[in-house]
């Protein structure tokens, strides 16, 4: 196998498994006080195809988002979820 | 035909859940079923929540006046509008203002007339704390009308958690005041009526109970999907 191949594999193999990766979405919420908070939210971001996971604390006045492999949330849309939920975001933070 | 919407209406009484025991939003493509009961009657409301600031409700009552139980019971149905007006996320709590707007049908001894209701919500909730305000006002033609004012306050015994049961002490203080329209309605409200109340919730099921100062005994229940 010629050098140039063994490249091409390799590139190949890392962009797979970089495009296969689950993102995970953390972001700050307002106005969260209540378990029917959380629920609206979870159902709500349920719906969409991409998400692999949801979860919410109260306590940190967080929102957890756990999308699957190869997939992503953007900023407007994963901002439109929480506002459609009824809930203010704050901040956005992406791992 | 009269008979079918009667049934109707009874069914949805007996079988649906009421407002005011909860928020009368949710959240987008959401569902709320509510039902109440009091001295004042039996409420029940399903709502769909189809835009952040309005909901698509339907509401029935059946009216069971104040001091002359069965002396001119009548039923009411109707679709409703909710709308929120106003929000406040905060970091550590939320407050609203909410409308509602309906009209439909009030029936009276086989009778059918023409209703039409509308009510104002504001509230302020933390994880531990809960004050609301809430009035509704209804005319029913030939049959009554009506204007129910109700405060609560509420301290929960723990701040709430999604998956543990969350126990509230609540108080609230109903006014109802009615004007008869029709001959063979007797009985008028008295002017409160206040009740301690145990209001327990885990995840989207709420349920309220308590028993007022009058010996009345209310209990409502929320259900969200």
């Amino acid at each position: 196998m010629t050098a140039f191949k063994r490249l091409a594999i390799v590139l190949a193999v890392v962009c797979t498994a970089t495009a296969a990766q689950a993102e995970t979405i953390v972001a700050s919420v307002n106005g969260m006080v209540c378990a029917l908070c959380v629920i609206g939210i979870e159902n709500s971001f349920k719906r969409l195809p991409q998400v692999q996971e949801v979860k919410v604390d109260l306590g940190t006045k967080s929102v957890t988002v756990r999308t699957k492999d190869g997939q992503t949330v953007d900023d407007a849309r994963f901002t439109r979820t929480i506002t459609n939920a009824g809930y203010k975001l704050v901040s956005i933070f992406r791992q | 035909m009269r008979g079918c919407l009667a049934l109707l209406g009874l069914w949805l009484v007996l079988l649906l859940p009421t407002a005011g025991a909860a928020k009368p939003l949710s959240y987008v493509g959401g569902m709320m079923l509510m039902q109440e009961n009091d001295a004042g009657g039996h409420t029940v409301g399903i709502d769909y929540t189809f835009h952040p600031n309005w909901a698509l409700a339907v509401h029935a009552q059946r009216h069971v006046p104040y001091g002359a139980p069965g002396g001119g019971n009548f039923n009411v149905i109707g679709p409703q509008i909710n709308t929120l007006i106003k929000r406040w996320n905060l970091p550590d709590g939320q407050g609203n203002i909410f409308g509602m707007l309906g009209a439909g049908t009030a029936i009276d001894r086989g009778d059918m007339r023409g209703a039409g209701w509308a009510g104002f919500l504001a509230d302020y909730e933390t994880r531990r704390i809960f004050l609301s305000y809430e009035l509704r006002l209804m005319i029913a033609d030939k049959v009554e009308k009506s204007a129910w004012q109700r405060a609560r306050a509420g301290w929960a015994t723990a701040p709430v958690d999604l998956e543990k049961t969350s126990v509230w002490l609540m108080v609230q203080v109903d006014r109802r005041d009615q004007k008869h329209l029709a001959a063979h309605h007797t009985g008028n409200a008295p002017a409160t009526e206040i009740t301690p109340l145990l209001r327990l919730m885990y995840r989207s099921f709420l349920m309220e109970a308590g028993v007022s100062h009058r010996g009345h005994v209310m209990f409502n229940w929320v259900k969200q999907f």
